[in-house]
């Protein structure tokens, strides 16, 4: 059921950016009612970190001044949107989920897409939770509590990114920007039902953000629809020499190209991404392939040496990263994190080297494949939410613990950087996350394929009103 | 199969002291990593395979 609190709600980024911009609606009002909506719903379901009233009214006040002055207020006007808990945002302390990063400095800038997305007119209203230094699949984190689905409170919203996720399926904000390293955008979009987009790795800027695995993290958005999604994205992009990963390269719209999708060459993956999905995953795919017109199924060889790859080098990395204050206050962090980087520090340099290794093949085997193909698809996570404190889920037959295997289909993908949007396809009793992925650097053809998903009726997201 | 006093070892080499009551959850998960990181050495890499990042001076 879609619940409007006051007229001066709309729905949807584009809608709202519209309005304002028309100056049918003064941002303010729609900073308004989201923050009465956070005060109303937000107790049950924990999305957020920190909540920004006087900086979003300050900001929305700035729209509204330039509106009035007939000037442009930017594609995103008015539009409230949050940041994961590891993005910087000024004057604050970045937590990244944690209490360790308690002791550094307050930020002194917001990060770069933040920036620019403030810069698109679009307003800023929260910090969102997450699992500790984004190492996890269900927010459910030891210091700041776990969120909870707005579809099922019971259930877990998905990880890391979990808070911006089940902020955008409440309608609590907007849009949300996330990260994702190993499915850290994709997993919580599956359970959440919303759509989530995984950039090419090194498309959107890292800076201002605290890092988990340099070599995999990516930066992206969430929303309810597709037009928003490539609206928001096409005003994150754009080179940044801050992060040594972001590639030089032009900005490259979306939108404009987003009714594009004719002769589409599109196949399933089979193998790996087959067997480690379920029932309703497999259902989820099909019904995708049926609308894009999919007849073939591909395998890519070594996709779980793949997965075993990704799975190593982040132990490791994160590892390395927390070296100091997993040696003079482990205790401060989530045992669920410490036990995990911890053995990580402990790893061999061959195993490490070896999985830097196999991602050079695997990314052979994924753009061979692309030679043949426009987009692949494959479900986006095992099974739907999980139940929030679920030890098991079922895989390929087998019982095997949550936290460590709910990014199996989005591991070995994020490990070779390729874009990805995914799509909710509502055919259960929750809805389940079908990966739309395409060569790399090719975002707007995910994306203009993902609207013709949304277009056939198969990926409909109303807003969740959780009860 | 690793055991914690392989876990004590390491971290000794590695210049940590694990908490005792830290040791039996590092101990799974070092056995995890080590199960998954067997995973990468078969079919074997060619020389030529290098490693994926690419710095740039």
């Amino acid at each position: 059921m879609i619940v409007l609190d006051r007229l001066t709600d709309l729905y949807g980024a584009c809608a709202i950016a519209d309005a304002v911009r028309r100056g049918e609606i003064s941002a303010v009002s729609v900073i308004e009612s989201r923050l009465d909506r956070i005060k109303r719903l937000d107790p049950l379901l924990n999305c957020f970190t920190s909540v920004l009233e006087d900086r979003a009214f300050e900001m929305a006040a700035r729209v509204d001044a330039l509106v009035a002055a007939g000037r442009d207020p930017g594609p995103l006007a008015g539009v409230p949107f949050g940041v994961k808990d590891n993005y910087d945002v000024v004057g604050r302390v970045t937590l990244a989920g944690s209490i360790i990063n308690r002791s550094r400095a307050a930020a002194t800038a917001d990060a770069v897409i933040a920036q620019r997305a403030a810069k698109a007119g679009a307003v800023l209203i929260g910090t969102q939770n997450m699992d500790e230094f984004a190492y996890g699949f269900t927010t459910e984190n030891a210091h700041y509590g776990a969120t909870h689905n707005p579809r099922d409170v019971a259930r877990s919203a998905g990880g890391s990114s979990g808070g911006s996720a089940a902020a955008v399926a409440a309608g609590l904000t907007e849009f949300s920007l996330g990260t994702d390293t190993n499915g850290s955008i994709r997993v919580p979009s599956s359970f959440c039902g919303i759509f989530g987009l995984k950039p090419t790795f090194g498309r959107l800027p890292r800076t201002g953000t605290f890092p988990f695995v340099h070599d995999l993290d990516h930066l992206g958005p969430f929303a309810r629809g597709v037009q928003d999604l490539a609206s928001v994205y096409d005003a994150l992009q754009g080179y940044d020499s801050h992060d040594v990963a972001c590639a030089e390269r032009p900005m490259e719209p979306t939108v404009p190209s987003l009714d594009d999708c004719a002769g589409l060459r599109v196949a399933t993956l089979g193998g790996w991404f087959d067997d480690m999905a379920d029932a309703q995953g497999r259902d989820a795919v099909r019904r995708v392939a049926d609308v894009l017109g999919a007849k073939r199924s591909v395998s890519l060889p070594g996709t779980q040496q793949a997965r075993a790859a990704a799975f190593v080098l982040t132990a490791t990395s994160g590892g390395n990263l927390h070296r100091e204050a997993l040696r003079a206050r482990a205790a401060d962090f989530d045992p669920a994190t410490r036990d995990r980087l911890l053995a990580g520090l402990l790893m061999p340099a061959d195993a490490v080297l070896q999985a830097q290794r196999v991602r050079q093949v695997y990314r052979t085997e994924a753009l061979t494949a692309f030679r043949d193909h426009d987009v692949l698809l494959a479900p986006a996570t095992p099974c739907a939410a999980v139940l929030l404190g679920q030890p098991t889920i079922s895989v390929n037959g087998a019982d095997v613990p949550t936290r460590a295997n709910i990014g199996l289909l989005t591991q070995p993908l994020s490990f070779i950087g390729l874009p990805i949007v995914t799509v909710p396809v509502a055919n259960g009793a929750l809805p389940i996350g079908v990966q739309i992925i395409a060569a790399p650097w090719r975002e707007d053809v995910a994306l203009a394929a993902a609207l013709r998903i949304e277009r056939a009726w198969l990926a409909s997201v109303p807003v969740a009103e959780p009860c | 199969m690793i055991d914690e006093e392989d876990v004590e070892r390491l971290a000794h080499v590695a210049g940590l002291r694990i908490d005792p009551a830290h040791l039996p959850g590092v101990m799974t998960n070092l056995r995890i990593l080590y199960a998954q990181a067997a995973l990468l050495t078969t079919p074997p890499l060619a020389a030529e395979v290098e490693p994926a990042p690419a710095y740039r001076a």
